[in-house]
């Protein structure tokens, strides 16, 4: 298989180039959700490689949808209808809309782009409408990303949005480019029917999807070796509410859908940590600890992304001493900026924004009725001095400083295949 | 919808200010989608003094799809097909190098710049194309002499 000559290699590859699958020439922009099966219908008679993943495939992702238009909007869009949570929804609008500046710093005249900025604002007016009244059934989203206007306009957006970040960031991207950054945004992005590349793509993840929380993979179902596609996520590596997986088959995407039961699943506890400003009161109800005052009063612990979200919940304090805040008193987190970028491709740890604790001065003021919070023997041993003070929630923390002192300490390693 | 009004403002702007040499109107009030351009010849061009009439048609599906330019004038150029249609297709006008953040402006702005600087390599016009780039002086004759009969009042 390996031994082909490379005017061979290049004819493949002019056919590859040229390949254009069933589903591209006819159906409508999006399918509705259907069996994998079909797919593995589809390689019954190929290459082996494929048999064997589509079939591998059909498994593990039981649901997908073969898409003429945009994967990855439609995705994005179908996750934040299946997170059901209208606040999220609507901060993210106010998000999409506020790269609108991108556009203006790259040059772009906002009254020839505010209709696709329109196209977008009227899917979120009826995304939301939609959560609001209860409804669960996609179709209203499926109809509105099957004609063709709207698709076109939230394609182009999409598109304009990647390449204003693409010029605003060019040391990610130039050195992956076959050509300059402005020609290759001029004739690869901007147009409208140029299939994305990989990054391409990854600059759409970065600048525009990744900073909702929801996480991007793609599934390559190609002739490579294995048993089974083969998984790349874009998006750090972090705990995600949801994630977008992107079928790759030559130059196409689609999109696959896991077996886990996440169409009707309510968000377990407000993933909007660490987002933007717009924090909600904490619902009690929906936290699966105990808001107790003292915990809340350890700045930047809901920003710990193992905190809270984590499949092993700690053991819940014992009940404080102290008296319960009521929901409305509960303690909000600061501010925080989004992390700083992360270069491309690259699966990273955890970005270090923790690196620099606040001090203990920094603890807010509390109301006179006593110590808020119980501070252990350990904090005030000056080997800890520069860490937090260590409470049995945070303890657990990898950005928990101490445990580099630990002799036994090893750092959690990052497996592709051990994300569920 | 978004195509109207997009139409519509990008026409506004060019009625308010015209770009160099070009000005443009409706074809007919109710339809956003035909215009007629009028369109000078620039300077420094056997086409000087020349005036050209231009019409430029939308699709539907504008800005997804690029608008269309045919020379209701006869002229005498490489990238101008020599017929009753006098149709032009280069470059940003062409589907799949079409941008949607491309404005009717620069569009006939390119088209007025091709008067000038014509691209014989991409010629739909092959003879002409041929006498550009042997015999210019010849091309420059034939192209001012048919301004002078066509483009002039």
């Amino acid at each position: 298989m390996n031994t082909l000559s490379t005017e061979e290699m290049e004819r493949f590859q002019k056919l590859s180039n040229e390949f254009e699958p069933e589903s591209q020439r006819k159906g409508p922009l999006v399918s509705a959700k259907q069996s994998t099966n079909a797919i593995a219908m589809e390689y019954a008679g190929a290459d082996p490689a494929f048999v064997a993943k589509t079939n591998a495939l059909a498994v593990t992702h039981p649901f997908c949808r073969t898409m003429k238009g945009d994967a990855v909007a439609f995705g994005y869009f179908e996750s934040l209808f299946n997170l059901r949570d209208t606040l999220h929804a609507r901060n993210e609008l106010v998000r999409i809309k506020s790269m609108n500046t991108y556009l203006d710093q790259v040059g772009h005249q906002e009254h020839l782009y505010d209709i696709f900025v329109d196209a977008t604002e009227q899917v979120f007016e009826s995304l939301c409408d939609a959560i609001h009244t209860g409804i669960h059934d996609d179709s209203f989203l499926v109809e509105l990303f099957r004609t063709e206007y709207n698709s076109n306009a939230i394609i182009t957006h999409f598109r304009l949005l990647t390449s204003a970040w693409m010029k605003l960031n060019p040391h990610r991207y130039q050195a992956f480019l076959p050509l300059p950054l402005d020609q290759y945004c001029a004739t690869r992005i901007e147009t409208v029917k140029t299939e994305i590349d990989e990054v391409g793509l990854q600059a759409l993840v970065d600048g525009v999807i990744e900073p909702s929380g929801i996480s991007v993979e793609i599934l390559y179902l190609d002739r490579s070796q294995g048993e089974a596609v083969t998984p790349h996520l874009l998006t750090p590596s972090r705990p995600t509410a949801s994630t977008i997986r992107l079928l790759y088959r030559p130059g196409h995407y689609d999109l696959a859908y896991q077996a886990e039961p996440t169409v009707h699943m309510e968000p377990v506890v407000n993933y909007q940590y660490a987002m933007t400003s717009n924090y909600s009161p904490w619902d009690q109800g929906a936290l699966s600890f105990d808001v107790n005052s003292s915990l809340m009063s350890i700045p930047n612990l809901m920003i710990d992304p193992s905190f809270g979200l984590g499949a092993a919940p700690m053991t819940p304090p014992p009940p404080s001493p102290y008296r319960v805040s009521p929901p409305q008193e509960v303690f909000q987190p600061p501010m925080h900026t989004p992390p700083p970028p992360i270069p491309v491709a690259s699966p990273p740890p955890p970005p270090p924004r923790m690196s620099a604790p606040p001090p203990m001065s920094s603890l807010p003021t509390r109301s006179n009725d006593g110590p808020q919070i119980r501070l252990n023997p350990l904090v005030m041993k000056p080997n800890l001095s520069h860490s937090l003070p260590v409470t049995t929630p945070f303890k657990n923390s990898p950005y928990n400083q101490a445990h580099f002192q630990n002799q036994d300490f090893e750092p959690i390693h990052w497996e592709p295949h051990d994300r569920k | 919808m978004g195509s109207q009004k997009r139409i519509a403002k990008e026409l506004a702007e060019l009625m308010e200010s015209p770009p160099v040499g070009i000005s443009v109107e409706l074809a007919d009030e109710s339809n956003l989608y035909a215009w007629k351009v009028h369109l000078e010849g620039p300077e420094n061009s056997p086409f000087a003094k020349g005036k050209f009439l231009i019409k430029l048609t939308l699709p539907t599906e504008y800005p997804f799809k690029p608008p269309t330019i045919s020379f209701a004038t006869k002229i005498y150029h490489p990238n101008v097909t020599n017929d009753d249609k006098g149709s032009m297709c280069l470059g940003m006008l062409r589907a799949d190098e079409w941008k949607p953040s491309s404005r009717i402006s620069a569009v006939l702005q390119f088209a007025r710049q091709l008067l000038a600087e014509p691209m014989p390599d991409d010629a739909v016009e092959a003879r002409i194309a041929d006498t550009y780039k042997n015999n210019r002086s010849h091309y420059e004759e034939v192209a001012r002499d048919w301004t002078r009969k066509y483009a002039t009042e």
